[in-house]
């Protein structure tokens, strides 16, 4: 059984190899029956029967009529796939435990594209509509289990559409991955500032969340972070103040995974939630982890750094 | 239910419609509380879809269904049985419209819907009937397009009209799969639909049940001749005959009823025609004269009938090959005749005394029959469709009294007369005449129609036919009863919407010939289409056929239709990836059908302005889409095909219709 699954896989991967892009053809749909047509077809049967044994030929008429109509919904199926374009539209970084949300722009080449579903089995295809010329942007969610690369897989894409009797579907790789950081995870946190054994102990293991403290506002100069300028003071007219909070001592802080306490994705969750409520709180820090260090730095792209190495630790990922 | 699940609003419209409509059909042998059956879930089932409504509980549910069941035992007599089967069938089709919560049960009652309709076929496959239920099930497949449909569509027609397209777009592959598709005879006996009252002949006469019968306008038969069919006066459509009477009533006696043919010799050149018979109820088959068939089971009865083995309770068609000059039962057996001669022991004196008298006069029996028939043709007789009451002495009143009647008192009173006379008579009933339709060159014959008259045996000849209502009213027999009936204006009194009183207008004459006729093919070509007629009809078409050439016209065939059918949808030779481009080439199309076609190598700008100067009307529009076109293809401005599409609509709507419009 793996076996085939596995064959299938390749097949597939040679059909339709991953592309950021995928226009849906002929090659690429593939056609079946549903069980709702399975139990169109029974009641065709029955309609049949009735037709022979009472000898009825409107009977047998309404019986071809709708056969026909099934033959025909072949086609109008596979015409509500076919001409359909997927794109990979990207999407956010999330934590475990979040839905992760991928982006796929699916545009039409001329027709319309009726309650065309999209998604990765198990979780339910979510169903969107495309106009004639037109484009949809449309939002799959995928729960977000590990931390990592989240690589969902072949998407299915799938139209029952017009009679549900059968089913036009499609696997495409659109090649896509999200990041997935580690849950963050609030607990007591192991500070170390600048080199591990410093005499002056006492300021370093600073606690919890009261480390430092807002005290005021102030002018601003030159040099200020523009981050902590308190736009609402502005916006009132009185000028332009920054927040100014008291940090502490002035070292920087460091996040070091060997000082904690618990496994390792206990240890990543900590470390987790600390990175973003410095962050937060516009104060440089450093991560630590075995064999990669981060800052001592401030900002956005450091932030974004440490996350990727939290969610990637362990992967000798990319 | 999640929410996927729901039954979409615009499903639950065309399914209540749709249901509607499958019950209409049904109406004529449904019990009447069904409707109000139905009218208590539709508005149930609208008020669960408002929220304002629960779905009803299980207790509630078991109950009705109880109710139900009971409701059709005690209008229906019992639980099996076509008849009950399909009120059992429509109760559960309705009931089901309340307790369907999810897309699948809304699936359950639509297939159970198509099932329905196909029940409507077996107590009615009238044309009309079946035409009309194309109705329900383009309600039906609207029903099933709308349920596959996102919830963000909100207008009801879109799936009407794809649930229409898709339906024509069967057509072609129905009929070849109707044309081809073997027929065979049934697998397994099933429930025939009950006999209802069907206006027709019944196996006893007495005064008046004729003139009852020839005041409806249904068709009882219709007959087509190979060569040209015989006159008029000669078309005595044979039923059966009544021997045996009773004072008032003429009936068949039990002797006559199961003993087959005498034997008989045949004369003459045959006739030969077929007959579209419509459902009668009864065994019997109609022919001219001595007729023979080759359908199966259908025998000739000891008084020269046509009778089949069951009731003949849908269209029949059948040959038959007449043998008008045949002689019949040459030589008579005792109780043949006695059973001829039998009359009450008393009744109607006067009469017997008459008929002392004739034979006294007239030794000779040819004499005796001449006198009677022309004692009708001297004495003032009058041809009515409104006969005045007869009392006891039925014959008495009549003859001597009232001397008013319809053929059945004509042909009652000569077969009592000859009897009494010592000449062994029986009444014949059947039909007399019919209408020809010229375009179709076959005989309609519908009830009023219906005619008695008399035999009596002659030896050396056999059974002899005369018919007394010829002496009294001979237009009757010319012409027909509407002309027969003239002076008396009560041709067809009670109803007063039948197209046969109007034949004197002559384009709505027309009109209904070419309606009878187009009925006629029905009946002929499709509801007859089993075995024999496919069989018959293919091979008149494509020579000698065996199994395999029906798969391959049945594969072939099919296989052609639907490339058709794919090219018409798909239309890939204009295939056009740019919308742009796609949208140009479909504003070039409506030109050219007005005639401005785009030169080769003609720039967008000077077509347009060719264009403008050939249709000065629509200037505006012309220059609109091809300054917007090219701005956007050439003018750097962002791609709009929405604002392409607006301006080709106006465009569209502006210029007068041409041809057919295409829609993509």
């Amino acid at each position: 059984m793996a076996m085939l699954k596995q064959r299938w896989q390749r097949w597939l991967h040679r059909r339709i190899p991953p592309a950021n892009s995928v226009l849906l053809t002929q090659r690429r749909i593939f056609i079946i029956p549903t069980r709702i047509g399975a139990a169109f077809g029974l009641a065709l049967f029955l309609m049949l029967m009735a037709g022979v044994n009472y000898q009825n030929s409107p009977a047998y008429g309404l019986t071809f009529l709708l056969a026909a109509v099934f033959v025909i919904a072949i086609l109008h199926t596979y015409r509500n796939l076919a001409g359909l374009t997927l794109h990979a539209a990207g999407g956010r970084p999330v934590f475990v435990g979040e839905q992760a949300t991928f982006r796929v722009r699916l545009s039409s080449n001329g027709g319309v594209h009726q309650s065309i579903a999209l998604g990765w089995p198990p979780q339910e295809l979510q169903r969107f509509d495309v106009s004639a010329d037109g484009i949809a942007e449309s939002e799959i969610t995928v729960p977000a289990i590990r931390r990592g690369w989240l690589r969902p897989g072949r998407l299915r894409v799938e139209s029952r559409f017009p009679l549900g009797i059968l089913v036009a579907w499609s696997q495409v790789d659109l090649d896509q991955a999200l990041l997935v950081y580690p849950r963050a995870l609030p607990g007591e946190l192991p500070l170390v500032a600048g080199i591990k054994d410093d005499d002056d102990d006492d300021g370093a293991r600073a606690v919890g969340q009261g480390a430092d403290d807002f005290q005021g506002l102030k002018a601003y100069q030159p040099g200020d972070s523009k981050r902590r300028l308190h736009w609402k003071a502005y916006s009132r007219g009185q000028g332009l103040l920054v927040k100014d909070f008291a940090s502490l001592t002035g070292r920087d802080l460091w996040l070091d995974f060997d000082e904690l306490q618990g496994d390792s994705e206990m240890r990543l969750s900590l470390l987790c939630h600390w990175v973003l409520a410095f962050s937060e709180r516009q104060q440089p820090f450093a991560l630590r982890l075995p064999g990669s260090v981060h800052g001592p730095d401030i900002g956005e792209t450091h932030r974004e750094a440490c996350l990727r190495a939290l969610a990637l630790y362990g992967e000798g990922g990319r | 239910m999640s929410a996927a699940q729901a039954i979409p609003r615009i499903s639950l419209l065309w399914l209540l419609v749709a249901q509607v409509l499958v019950i209409v059909p049904h109406l004529e042998h449904l019990p009447l509380w069904i409707i109000a059956l139905w009218l208590v879930c539709a508005g149930w089932r609208v008020q669960i879809f408002r929220m304002r409504a629960q779905y009803p509980a299980t207790w509630l549910k078991s109950g009705l269904t109880v109710g139900i069941v009971g409701g059709v035992f005690l209008s229906r007599g019992s639980l099996i049985g076509l008849d009950a089967g399909v009120v059992l069938l429509i109760a559960a089709f309705i009931l089901k419209l309340v307790e369907m919560r999810t897309r699948r049960d809304a699936l359950v009652l639509i297939l159970l819907g198509f099932f329905a309709v196909v029940t409507v076929y077996l107590f009615d496959d009238r044309m009309t009937t079946v035409a009309f239920t194309l109705l329900p099930v383009a309600g039906l497949l609207a029903a099933l397009i709308a349920l596959q449909q996102s919830p963000q569509q909100q207008s009801p027609w879109p799936p009407l009209r794809l649930a229409g397209g898709l339906l024509l777009q069967a057509v072609p592959l129905m009929l070849l799969l109707f044309l081809f598709f073997p027929r065979f005879g049934p697998l397994w006996s099933l429930p025939m639909p009950d006999q209802r009252a069907i206006t027709g002949l019944s196996d006893s006469m007495a005064p008046n049940d004729i003139a009852e019968l020839s005041r409806s306008d249904a068709l009882a038969f219709r007959a087509s001749f190979e060569g040209a069919p015989p006159p008029r006066s000669q078309q005595y459509w044979r039923a059966l005959t009544l021997d045996k009477f009773e004072g008032r009533r003429w009936s068949q006696s039990s002797e006559v009823r199961w003993a087959p043919a005498p034997p008989w010799t045949r004369a003459g050149e045959p006739l030969r025609y077929r007959i579209v018979m419509e459902a009668s109820g009864k065994p019997w088959l109609f022919g001219l004269d001595l007729a023979t068939t080759e359908l199966e089971r259908t025998r000739l009865m000891s008084d020269y009938r046509l009778e089949r083995g069951r009731p003949v309770d849908k269209t029949l068609v059948y040959t038959v090959t007449s043998w008008p000059q045949a002689l019949r039962e040459l030589q008579a057996s005792k109780p043949a005749l006695r059973r001829a001669l039998q009359l009450p022991a008393d009744g109607n004196p006067r009469t017997r005394e008459w008929a002392q008298q004739l034979k006294a006069q007239f030794p000779d029996e040819q004499a005796r029959v001449q006198a009677v028939l022309s004692h009708f043709n001297r004495e003032p007789y009058f041809y009515t469709l409104r006969p005045p009451q007869v009392g006891e002495n039925s014959i008495d009143d009549f003859l001597f009294t009232t001397r008013r009647g319809f053929c059945e008192h004509y042909a009652g009173a000569t077969a009592f007369v000859l009897r009494a006379a010592g000449i062994a008579a029986r009444v014949v009933t059947g039909y007399q005449g019919g209408e020809l339709n010229p375009s179709g060159n076959y005989i309609q014959v519908r009830q009023f129609d219906a005619h008695a008259w008399v035999e009596y045996w002659r030896e050396g000849v056999g059974w002899t036919v005369i018919d007394p209502t010829f002496q009294v009213a001979p237009e009757r027999i010319e012409q027909g009863l509407e002309q027969a009936l003239a002076n008396e204006q009560s041709f067809l009194e009670r109803t007063p919407l039948s197209l046969l009183r109007y034949r004197h207008i002559n384009w709505l004459n027309q009109l209904r010939l070419n309606w009878e006729n187009l009925n006629y093919g029905w009946e002929r070509w499709v509801l007859d289409y089993q075995q024999g007629t496919q069989l018959e009809v293919l091979q008149r078409w494509f020579g000698r056929l065996d199994s395999r050439d029906f798969l391959v016209g049945l594969v072939g065939g099919g296989g052609l239709v639907l490339t058709l059918i794919a090219l018409w949808l798909f239309k890939p030779w204009r295939r056009e990836r740019d919308v742009q481009q796609r949208l140009y080439q479909r504003f070039e199309r409506l030109l050219a059908r007005h005639g401005v076609r785009r030169l080769p190598a003609e720039g967008a700008r000077a077509f347009a302005e060719r264009a403008a100067l050939a249709l000065p009307g629509q200037v505006g529009h012309i220059r609109a889409f091809a300054d917007a076109f090219e701005a956007q293809r050439y003018g750097g401005q962002p791609v709009a095909p929405e604002q392409l599409q607006q301006h080709l609509r106006t465009l569209r709507r502006a210029l007068p219709m041409r041809w057919l419009q295409r829609d993509d």
